[in-house]
């Protein structure tokens, strides 16, 4: 859909009236405190390029790239404004008129071809066993890499040599009585950086009598192609695993990580297909998908035999903006902690603000990434927990990476983690 | 003065780090939240992001010698266009530089510099249980020297009254580059009558005097208790006789706010869940200070109310409060969603009449806006008569927009007509200028005479308040 037409844009930018409320809840704008990185100054930006009083040059995405994407403005708008929506698809439009050759090998290629993706991933493990990314850094040979990710590559510490996919079947059944077939729509993240997840998740699905079925040809659901401005390819991969899932009879698609619910969610549908004819089963699929932890206590509401000899372990909760802020749930991934016996909940301070993560942020904004990190890691690590929990993929390979920042010697774990560990245990 | 060479003298003066001249910069900084620079969006020549006295000095120096205008500017929250630089010039962007200097427990008083948030310096005086008492809607993001600028005040200024009181002392560059204090160089004291009083002159001046640098602020002992009253009338004339009785009653409650039939109906809509009671108006009264002193007044207050109201209910549970509480909170917010295709616009939001008159102007705005076939919701600080008008328009129709032109000066007018002002706590800036004569008469030339002793080269935010 053009521009100009599409929903925020249409109904939405005029709404601004420039009351500065996203000032006082933005990360980004916590550490730079200048109106460039304000999230209502990124409205006026997208208004300002709808009426042609700016052109869609890199300058402009650049300025509108700082932001992360976390959606805490757009829960905080009185006015009700879809903030990130509206960047979205100023970078998109900006893209489409001024594409640039990196991103297209990057989320046009590699992205889409979870093949290709985890070849890549194979790669870089076997790289990193050998020693060689020390030795790259040793060497001086990573400076030569482009941008931030001279520095982010320090990030991809210990990339498991084995993708989740290569280790669990396409269909799992329940154990015992089957109550419900679901589909598991299993993240790029999640599959290639913390496979554990993964088994951890269809462990605890099939245990409480699920039968997971994990197709075999889903995609990335696209968030990360929104946030850099491939709306299209975006729409390519949402249209494809529309099909592939609709293969299946499924009572529910779930999945372990926030940022694929938050893509495959309703709301980012509208968004996406505004207009389009898929809309209506893309609609349809949306209304199967339930983040993991929603499903854990919502539908199969798991129940633990109470165990007073379990052994007391101190967890704090890091809330994933893709599901406080764009899903609104908080609620059950702490209730699926506190159902875990042993486990002591112990809330740190700003728990739902971002990590800095944000999928591609951290490769591509690397030192304001790192600034958002700090504060984080600082409540975190004031709450003493052994553990820090949290629901994806992208905020756990950050809150890792502030772990070893700060010599902070704890897990980061995902709470179907934990609660896998309970049964295996017990 | 050429862009380029501009940026070259504020770079020599400050450092790269607190510069900004790219033009694709320079237009975050050409609105605030006033429907004019919605409409006209006004772009500086530079911004600068000052971090000491030092640093003003050298930008005011150059600008007064060099002839270029200084606009000082806070969060940039304010709904008058004061902040913007209508005439071109530099911008002081003062909000990141908010330092607490100094809490001085003793004596009750806190130093701080202008970028300093409302509410963030707010959380750092309830550590000593101290609180500064003004308390303006937009607290999580608006400076303390936006504050001062504009004598900002807000929910309980029934009972605090505005900025103004609490300023013991300023720091200001000049706008010949000279620095002064006003209040004493040395005054830690409450009270102080020497001299002219230049710290009252400068408080609400909104820029065009000089740029406050340094805030010598004095803080109340923070209440302990808090208790919030509802009243639920069927006829708007009731309202404002009710606040009457509850002040005839000896009782002056923190906050005292109304919302009528439009502002009920806008927040029903809205959040359906809080259920507010379907009637002409609602009164929200708080009062705080010790537990058992609230108590009295909730229970006097809902005697006296009772009288005049369909219902009165009487809350100190934190739970129950944040409750009664939320209707009047998400007013604004509501206001902004009652039209779809719509937004709410800062424009005419901020007429102050006497109390006597709020039921009267309540009426006067429904007929205008029916005059003029605008959507509005009224609410506002009845306690001390300031009401605010959200008129709802799609600003990207042009028949609309000059519709709520028109509106927006009968508005301003009402005000006047009423005995009132055209602004209570907002400001005048570049939107109610053209009435500063209606408003003031002769007392304008002696305003303009005040403008040119103080600033005589004309470059302190120019196109501002008369």
């Amino acid at each position: 859909m053009e521009f100009k037409k599409l929903p925020p844009v249409k109904d939405q930018l005029m709404k601004c009236v420039r009351c500065g409320k996203c000032r006082s809840v933005c990360p980004v704008f916590a550490e730079v405190g200048i109106e460039t990185t304000a999230p209502r100054g990124h409205v006026f930006m997208v208004q300002m390029l709808r009426d042609g009083k700016v052109e869609p040059t890199n300058e402009v995405y650049e300025r509108l790239g700082q932001c992360l994407l976390c959606e805490t403005c757009s829960v905080n708008c009185p006015s009700g404004i879809d903030v990130h929506e509206l960047n979205a698809a100023a970078r998109s439009y900006i893209y489409e008129n001024n594409p640039s050759a990196g991103k297209e090998l990057l989320f046009d290629t590699l992205w889409t071809r979870p093949g290709m993706l985890r070849s890549s991933a194979r790669v870089m493990s076997t790289v990193q066993k050998l020693g060689l990314q020390t030795l790259a850094r040793k060497t001086g040979l990573t400076k030569i890499l482009p941008g931030d990710l001279k520095e982010a590559e320090q990030m991809m510490d210990n990339i498991p040599s084995k993708s989740a996919r290569s280790s669990l079947s396409e269909i799992n059944p329940a154990l015992g009585k089957k109550k419900y077939t679901v589909g598991y729509f299993l993240g790029c993240g999640t599959d290639l950086f913390n496979p554990s997840v993964a088994t951890a998740t269809v462990d605890v699905l099939t245990r409480n009598g699920c039968e997971v079925i994990i197709p075999k040809d889903m995609k990335c659901c696209g968030l990360p192609h929104i946030a850099n401005g491939k709306m299209e390819t975006a729409q390519k991969l949402a249209a494809h695993n529309i099909k592939v899932f609709k293969a299946y009879d499924l009572d529910y698609i779930v999945t372990d990580c926030a940022s694929c619910s938050s893509a495959l969610s309703r709301k980012n549908m509208e968004f996406l297909f505004a207009g389009l004819k898929i809309e209506d089963e893309a609609l349809a699929l949306s209304e199967k998908v339930m983040d993991l932890t929603v499903f854990l206590i919502n539908v199969l509401d798991i129940r633990l035999p109470e165990d007073k000899t379990a052994p007391k372990i101190r967890v704090t909760y890091h809330d994933p903006c893709h599901l406080a802020n764009a899903q609104l749930i908080k609620n059950q991934p702490r209730e699926v902690l506190r159902r875990i016996p042993g486990v002591e909940l112990v809330e740190m301070k700003a728990a739902n603000t971002c990590c800095g993560g944000s999928g591609t942020y951290s490769t591509t904004h690397y030192e304001m990434s790192m600034k958002i990190l700090d504060k984080k890691m600082d409540n975190a690590m004031a709450t003493g927990a052994e553990i820090v929990a949290t629901c994806c993929p992208s905020c756990m390979m950050q809150l890792n990476y502030g772990c070893k920042r700060n010599n902070w010697d704890i897990e980061v774990l995902h709470p179907v983690e934990l609660l896998s560990r309970y049964y295996r245990n017990n | 003065m050429e862009t380029s060479k501009l940026k070259q003298e504020l770079v020599k003066l400050l450092g790269k780090d607190k510069v900004l001249t790219e033009d694709l910069d320079l237009m975050y900084y050409s609105y605030d939240s006033s429907f004019l620079t919605k409409l006209e969006p006004s772009q500086p020549n530079a911004v600068v992001f000052p971090k000491s006295t030092e640093d003003v000095q050298k930008v005011v120096e150059f600008a007064y010698a060099n002839q270029i205008n200084i606009v000082p500017r806070g969060a940039g929250t304010g709904e008058t266009g004061g902040c913007i630089a209508v005439q071109g010039g530099i911008v002081l962007d003062l909000s990141t530089w908010n330092e607490i200097i100094e809490i001085d427990v003793k004596n009750m008083q806190v130093i701080v510099s202008p970028g300093v948030i409302h509410a963030e310096l707010n959380n750092e005086l309830a550590k000593h249980n101290l609180f500064f008492p003004p308390d303006p809607g937009s607290s999580m993001m608006c400076t303390v020297g936006g504050m001062v600028a504009n004598n900002a005040s807000g929910l309980r200024a029934v009972k605090y009254w505005a900025t103004e009181p609490y300023i013991l002392g300023l720091e200001v560059v000049m706008p010949n580059g000279d620095v002064i204090i006003t209040g004493g160089m040395k005054a830690r004291c409450i009270k102080n009558v020497s001299g002219i009083n230049l710290t009252k002159l400068m408080v609400g001046s909104e820029g065009i005097l000089g740029v406050v640098t340094r805030i010598r602020l004095r803080c109340f002992p923070k209440p302990k208790a808090r208790g919030i009253a509802m009243a639920v009338f069927d006829n708007l004339d009731d309202a404002p006789e009710a606040v009457m009785d509850v002040y005839q009653a000896g009782i002056l409650p923190s906050g005292i706010e109304i919302l009528d039939s439009s502002a009920i109906k806008a927040v029903n809509d809205f959040k359906p869940e809080i259920k507010l009671p379907d009637a002409e108006a609602i009164l929200l009264f708080e009062v705080d200070g010790n537990p058992p002193s609230v108590e009295y007044e909730g229970q006097v207050i809902r005697e006296v109310t009772g009288q005049r109201a369909r219902s009165v209910e009487w809350a100190t549970e934190p739970k129950r409060m944040a409750e009664l509480w939320e209707g009047r909170s998400v007013t604004a917010a509501a206001s902004a969603r009652v039209r779809p295709d719509g937004s709410r616009i800062f424009a005419g939001e901020d007429i102050s009449v006497p109390i006597s008159r709020v039921a009267d102007t309540l009426r006067a705005l429904r007929d205008l806006a029916d005059q003029h076939g605008i959507q509005i919701v009224n609410y506002g600080h009845i306690g001390d008569g300031n009401v605010h008008t959200a008129p709802v328009i799609n600003p990207e129709i042009p028949e609309e927009v000059e519709k709520v032109i028109k509106f927006v000066d009968e508005v301003h007018l009402l005000a006047i007509e009423m005995n009132g002002s055209t602004t209570g706590e907002h400001g005048v800036g570049a939107v109610r200028r053209p009435y500063a004569e209606l408003e003031h008469g002769k007392a304008v030339e002696y305003m303009r005479k005040i403008k040119a002793a103080f600033d005589p080269a004309g470059i302190m935010n120019p196109g501002k308040v008369f």
